[in-house]
């Protein structure tokens, strides 16, 4: 380094001697896989290595002039002279959410009638899948339910035991009486929530001899019955995208996983026999 | 649905608006600085204002509006002024001086005149103004009003420009919505009880014939933009910062929370922060969206019903871009016509 600046002074050697590698990008013509290199310091002024293997995807999009124009435009403001793409002190992706249309049930203020809901003598209609008010045949939820209903082996008794707690009905059912009691009222309860919840505490089930074509809706869409889904991942291959045929499930009530796990463990989906268990923490893995 | 957290801002947001082809989003805060963001990728274009010496606000921006060419924003803000800025650089280019704060500006259809309505305070009405645009020479600005309306009742919070900007619709604290005729500044036409609370957000149609109130009454309302007759009634368990329709789906997408004072002594869960969808006919809600930490101030939807995007009192806008089920959903199934895509 000296040769090439024979007039460098003892400081800007100094400066030299501290500077970063200049970050590197290479892209495998085969994969298409680029590879980026780029250093920085850490707290105790070490020097640290970075690197991250992403694949670009160009997608492209057909627009408007002016929208072509304004994507060239110049950053001004705070963000003058900033590099174009996305800040991450500034822009950051969220998890993603679970958002479908659906008329959203008005069950609730019927159910808070104390009348209505009170078991009645032998003669009351209730359900015999969902343990509502009504004949069975005219159960909302039949086709969900019934398929299901007709896999369980076990006693009648323990089933209704279950089916009234496993959230089959959609709401209602946490409290006596059937009526909605917030979680900080509840008996036994009164912690408030956390902002970020961790993930290891949530009841999580591991899928495992899934069909590689089934996505995060469609495995959402088969346990999302048994209750409230907290989150759904499928195991990726890191190239490929493609499903490793293995796939997360946390509720976000332990009963509910557990009559999920009753229930799917065994069962044929998609030329497949589902194997559905419990998710074992990381270190606790053999 | 993966949204696009924007976090450019330190306080909360008071108003967020997409520009015409809905590739721009622009918010402003309680931090005096207004944000222009790409919505596709959420890259921040820049700021407008921010800097010391730059001619930024010095307070509250309450208001943002964006010209349909996407060459001039207007801003009012606490610090009694309102601007104009040119969007490709981030200058502003001209200061209107009040007595009072400005809590809303709008274009008009032209793109060549705007509203202002100024905050009642210290003894100043609340006034709506309406001044000419030199958009030839930016820089070259009136500051006298072509009309002046002198607000004698309650006074405006939120307003609106018709179709072929001949009028303007207004929503009062008391709950009023009135309609004044722009050349005149007469009223020509109201009604006192529209709401029961103080009027929070009135947002057009896409074709601008009806119009949809959100109100502290916990209730959001659509009104017929020409006889201002009720057509109808979102009522709701909080009361509401914000209501925009969505084009494209019959849908519209309700925002807000209980006030800003209680929201720590409530859990998230219990505060509502969500933003809730409502089918527009059948008066029923479809679905939520959930995320901020706190109420949300104030929604917009992307003008192609793409995307739309929320602001909260937390400080942050969530850009959310619709999935392909949104486009295809018919939550009342046979009722509803076959959804082409």
């Amino acid at each position: 380094m000296a040769a090439v600046k024979p007039n460098t002074n003892w400081a800007e050697d100094d400066i030299e001697a501290d500077e970063l590698p200049q970050p590197t990008e290479t892209t495998d013509p085969n994969t298409g896989i680029t590879t980026i290199t780029s250093w920085k310091l850490d707290e105790q002024d070490r020097k640290v290595k970075v690197t991250r293997r992403i694949r670009r995807r160009v997608q492209t999009q057909v627009v408007s002039h002016s929208v072509a124009e304004r994507k060239g435009w110049a950053k001004f403001g705070l963000d003058k002279g900033k590099a174009s793409g996305p800040d991450r002190k500034t822009t950051i992706i969220g998890e993603n959410l679970h958002f479908r249309i659906a008329p959203v049930s008005k069950a609730e203020p019927e159910q808070a009638d104390p009348v209505a809901s009170k078991p009645t003598g032998g003669k009351a209609v209730v359900c015999r899948l969902c343990q509502g008010g009504h004949f069975t045949a005219k159960c909302p939820y039949k086709e969900q339910l019934a398929v299901i209903d007709n896999m369980n082996t076990e006693g009648m008794d323990e089933e209704e035991d279950a089916g009234a707690q496993g959230g089959l009905a959609p709401k209602g059912a946490s409290g006596p009486g059937g009526k909605y009691v917030p979680p900080g009222q509840r008996a036994g309860g009164g912690a408030g929530e956390s902002m970020f919840r961790s993930r290891d505490d949530l009841p999580t089930l591991r899928i495992t001899s899934l069909s590689v074509d089934a996505e995060e809706d469609d495995v959402r869409e088969l346990f999302e019955k048994f209750g409230r889904i907290a989150r759904v991942s499928v195991v990726r291959d890191r190239e490929t995208r493609q499903s490793k045929g293995l796939a997360f499930v946390s509720f976000e009530e332990k009963k509910h996983a557990e009559e999920a796990i009753k229930k799917m463990n065994g069962r044929g989906y998609d030329s497949l026999i589902l194997n559905v268990a419990w998710s074992q923490p990381r270190g606790e893995r053999a | 649905m993966k949204p696009i957290i924007l976090q450019g801002h330190e306080r909360s947001l008071t108003q967020i608006v997409f520009n015409f082809e809905g590739d721009l989003l622009f918010s402003a805060s309680k931090d005096s600085v207004v944000n222009a963001w790409f919505t596709s990728n959420g890259e921040r274009l820049g700021t407008f204002g921010g800097i010391k010496g730059d001619g930024g606000h010095n307070g509250t921006v309450w208001t943002v509006a964006v010209d349909s060419q996407t060459r001039f924003l207007i801003t009012g803000a606490a610090d009694n002024t309102m601007k104009l800025w040119e969007i490709s650089t981030g200058k502003c280019l001209f200061t209107w001086d009040f007595l009072t704060a400005v809590k809303r500006v709008a274009w008009n259809e032209e793109d060549d005149t705007i509203l202002s309505i100024t905050e009642q305070r210290s003894g100043q009405p609340s006034i709506i103004r309406i001044y000419k645009i030199n958009r030839d020479e930016p820089t070259q600005q009136t500051t006298t009003p072509i009309t002046t309306m002198t607000l004698s009742g309650s006074k405006a919070t939120v307003a609106l420009w018709t179709p072929l900007s001949e009028y303007i619709l207004t929503g009062h604290e008391s709950g009023k919505v009135a309609k004044y005729d722009v050349k005149s500044g007469e009223e020509v036409n109201y009604i006192d009880d529209a709401h029961s609370g103080e009027i929070t957000d009135i947002q057009g149609s896409p074709d601008g014939t009806y119009f949809i109130t959100s109100s502290k009454d916990k209730t959001a309302r659509i009104f017929d933009s020409e006889t201002l007759e009720e057509m109808k009634v979102f009522p709701t368990e909080t009361p509401l910062n914000s209501a925009c329709i969505a084009p494209l789906r019959p849908y519209i997408i309700l925002g807000g929370g209980q006030d800003a004072m209680s929201v720590t002594t409530t859990s998230q869960r219990a505060g509502k922060f969500e933003s809730r969808f409502w089918h527009k006919l059948f008066e029923e809600e479809v679905g939520r969206v959930k995320g901020h930490f706190g109420p949300i101030n104030t929604l917009a939807v992307h003008p192609q019903g793409k995307a739309y995007a929320s602001g909260a009192e937390d400080g942050f806008v969530r850009v959310h871009w619709f999935d392909e089920s949104y486009f295809r959903s018919r939550p009342f199934g046979d009722l509803e016509p076959e959804v082409e895509v």
